[in-house]
């Protein structure tokens, strides 16, 4: 039965996340300014929610009463901006779940204990990984791998201590050069860590990168992970990157909802488009483009639910999801912005920073026009004759 | 509990739906664009459906056996074949939903028979106004209380099969509040005037119906006691409205898709540059956006759930974004979409048709 009703559960679980951003809304603005510089501020598990079960944890202890696992995860995420992570945990150790579902028990009891980032990115091969030049050669004498190159726009890579690393094998008989994933930890002589990125927005999400000059890695570092596992985690996380954008969209609706009510304006559904200020046609288009979004990462995420999360069967829907998202949250920040006016700009608000931070929902994870290639190669049948 | 399962009746309809639509309705639609009319021909393959029965009958049995998620699903299915059609059936469907929703036990039992006979019935929500400007929060049309009746005046504008049509649902202000009253064709002070063609949704002959002094008695008044929910027709119209928009931007995609991949241009096909292949992958996203919004604006009334906002949202959002679909369809085809031998003209002009017409559907 088509059904869009929460569960009580689902219902308990997005006032967790609600209550969490609510704590940590205080701490935006200041976070916001000066995380890039002092990271350390952000380290650990904040005071304010010491005492209080974090929301993942709520999340796996009521999974069971929930329109499932994934579905409430995103529901949570939908609920309202996250402005700062109160729970520096490690859970955005993204290699670290590499590691976990690709490496062999010799590889976790060697590394399972560091945290480590992934690294995809180089300064000339972003969306296009056949770009990439980072590469590893085998030397047979010690049994190492050689690594050089460089990664640039490595989430939290300051912070942990390395990285799963993509790059370019050595040249087999064809002279094609099949991908592989490397684990590189920061102690590694010939690794460089470069300064943190200072960014529009999400500031206080740290990205770094790294050089590799003439690194020796043992054996034992390469992954049993190629290109297609590096991304396998991607119809996961796409609706999700979408979800989070979403709720920042949401406030930023909530708050200008709530501004031109005090300024007099309170928009209704229930007239048509001739009855309608400017301002109020623009905020149901808006709330459309919202609702329109969320039901392409409820869609997905339901799909993931009953396929499991490492199935391909969603992975068009993944891709639905991530590209209207991205779309929609630039759409609705810019317009809500437009409309509240000059006040809107002062950082004494919220609402500048969150025109900020939705911005990067549409290009990492598969930029939108990377998302439009998937989703117009899976409708017409094509590969590479699309790209 | 959130869940996209259609059942197994629903899947059913569906497939069976999207057969007859491509089938038999696909076909005909060039022709009864062309005619301005509706055949009887074709109106008895419609009816033969039985959408319009399974919801008269549905009273009888059981109230919940009617499934606004399930009408969302053949609205879809119709529209993708010919919105025309689609809009044939939603029109008479939200008449019929009306009476089966909100009549009283003496209304129901006295109207739905007449739509669960052999041969199509039409009926329509008399809702719209012919006039710039006009918006369903405010009627000109008024019901005066006359001791025992109601006095109607006023006219409707976009009625759709107007002259078939065995009554109307007036939706006027009565008292100061918007009421609905239940008219037949041949009351007294009744005149369907002589349709003046229109952009688009051309076969169904939409016709302003003027009620000069139209006198209708209380017991007609929908609902009678309490007077009519009006604002639940609106939504439940909207649904059906973005419904068949869904249908039709789908119709738009499936019809792009197979053009773009063999029509060669400075040799490739238009397919493989990126312009095109974007445009249909934002027509697939913008489809499944729009079917979402659909099914939940459908379940919310079906829930009895607050229903109106996520209704004007599914209506907004299938308006604006068919409209663009049908643009970027039709420039798909450059010349060949401007001329009448390929359906994207069509499309085009009831695309923008459907999307400014309000309360003429239902789901
Ligand atoms: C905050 C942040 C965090 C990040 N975290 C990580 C991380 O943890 N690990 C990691 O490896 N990377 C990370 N990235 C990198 C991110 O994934 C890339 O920025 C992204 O993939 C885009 O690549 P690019 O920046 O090189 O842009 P480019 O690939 O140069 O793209 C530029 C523009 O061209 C478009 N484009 C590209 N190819 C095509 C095409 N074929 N057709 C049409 N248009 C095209 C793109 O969509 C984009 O609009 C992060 C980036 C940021 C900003």
């Amino acid at each position: 039965m088509v059904d869009f009703s929460l569960t009580e559960a689902d219902q308990r679980l997005q006032a967790v996340a609600h209550r969490e951003n609510e704590i940590g809304r205080k701490y935006a603005r200041e976070w916001d300014r000066n995380s890039e510089n002092e990271p350390s501020r952000i380290r650990g598990i904040h005071p304010d929610v010491a005492g209080l079960e974090s929301p993942h944890a709520a999340l796996e202890r009521e999974q069971e009463q929930t329109s499932g696992l994934v579905i409430a995860e995103a529901l949570m995420d939908m609920v309202s901006a996250t402005d700062v992570n109160l729970r520096d945990t490690g859970e955005d150790a993204f290699g670290s779940w590499m590691l976990n579902d690709y490496g062999t028990e010799e590889q976790k009891a060697k590394y399972g204990h560091v945290k480590l980032a992934i690294a995809i990115t180089e300064p000339g091969a972003g969306s296009d990984p056949a770009n990439m030049r980072t590469n590893a050669r085998y030397d047979p004498a010690t049994d190492e791998y050689v690594l050089n190159g460089e990664k640039v726009f490595i989430s939290f890579f300051n912070k942990f201590d390395g990285a799963v690393t993509l790059m370019k094998g050595e040249p087999d008989g064809a002279g094609k050069t099949p991908f592989m994933t490397v684990v590189v930890t920061k102690d590694l002589p010939g690794v460089t860590e470069i300064p943190q990125f200072k960014k529009l927005g999400i500031r206080s999400h740290e990205l770094s990168g790294f050089h590799l000059q003439d690194v020796r890695v043992p054996a034992i570092a390469r992954l049993d992970a190629d290109f297609g596992k590096t991304m396998s985690k991607f119809n996961h996380n796409r609706p999700l990157v979408a979800a989070h954008a979403l709720a920042g969209a949401r406030s930023m609706l909530d708050f200008t909802h709530a501004r031109l009510a005090e300024a007099g304006l309170k928009v209704d559904y229930a007239k048509g488009r001739s009855a309608r200020s400017a301002n109020e046609d623009r905020l149901i288009r808006m709330e459309a483009l919202w609702e329109a979004a969320w039901g392409t990462v409820m869609r997905a995420k339901w799909l993931e639910h009953q396929m499991g999360s490492e199935s391909h069967g969603y992975r068009v829907e993944a891709s639905v999801a991530k590209a209207l998202g991205g779309k929609v949250v630039r759409q609705i920040t810019q317009g809500c912005l437009e409309i509240l006016g000059p006040e809107g700009l002062s950082e004494e608000y919220l609402a500048e920073k969150w025109f900020r931070d939705v911005r990067i929902a549409d290009i990492y994870e598969g930029a939108g026009e990377i998302q439009r290639i998937l989703i117009a190669r899976a409708l017409l049948g094509y590969k590479n004759e699309l790209n | 509990m959130i869940s996209f399962e259609l059942s197994e009746e629903q899947q059913i309809v569906r497939s069976t739906m999207a057969e007859f639509g491509k089938t038999v309705l696909a076909p005909q639609a060039r022709r009864l664009d062309t005619d301005s009319c509706i055949d009887d021909g074709v109106l008895a393959e419609l009816w033969s459906t039985e959408i319009i029965q399974a919801q008269a009958e549905a009273v009888e049995e059981e109230a919940g056996s009617r499934s606004p998620v399930t009408n969302a699903i053949i609205l879809e299915e119709l529209g993708a074949a010919d919105a025309t059609l689609a809009l044939a059936m939603a029109s008479t469907m939200g008449f019929v939903q009306a009476i089966a929703d909100q009549g009283s036990a003496e209304q129901r039992a006295r109207l739905l028979g007449g739509f669960a006979g052999e041969t199509f019935q039409a009926a329509a929500v008399a809702m719209m106004e012919p006039r710039f400007g006009f918006d369903v929060s405010r009627f000109q049309t008024k019901a005066d209380k006359a001791g025992d009746d109601y006095i109607v005046r006023g006219v409707k504008a976009m009625v759709p099969l107007a002259s078939r049509c065995s009554h109307f649902l007036v939706v006027a202000e009565a008292d100061g509040a918007a009421d609905a009253f239940i008219v037949p064709l041949d009351a007294a002070g009744v005149t369907v005037v002589e349709p003046k063609g229109a952009l688009g949704l051309r076969a169904l002959e939409m016709a302003e119906v003027a009620f000069d002094s139209v006198r209708v008695p209380s017991s007609m008044r929908l609902g009678e006691g309490n007077g009519a929910d009006v604002q639940r027709i609106i939504d439940s119209a909207r649904v059906g409205i973005s419904s068949i928009l869904a249908g039709l931007s789908r119709g738009v995609m499936e019809y792009v898709i197979p053009y773009t991949k063999e029509r060669i241009v400075h040799g490739a096909p238009l397919a493989q540059k990126q312009a095109i292949a974007f445009n249909i992958a934002d027509m697939h996203i913008d489809v499944e956006a729009m079917r979402w919004l659909n099914w939940r604006a459908a379940w919310a009334l079906e829930a009895r759930q607050p229903a109106t906002r996520t209704a004007q949202l599914a209506y907004t959002y299938a308006g604006q974004q068919a409209m663009r679909i049908a643009d970027d369809g039709l420039q798909a085809f450059g010349g060949h979409g401007f001329v009448k031998a390929h359906p994207l003209e069509l499309w085009y002009r009831n695309a923008r048709s459907l999307s400014v017409l309000e309360g003429a559907a239902g789901v």
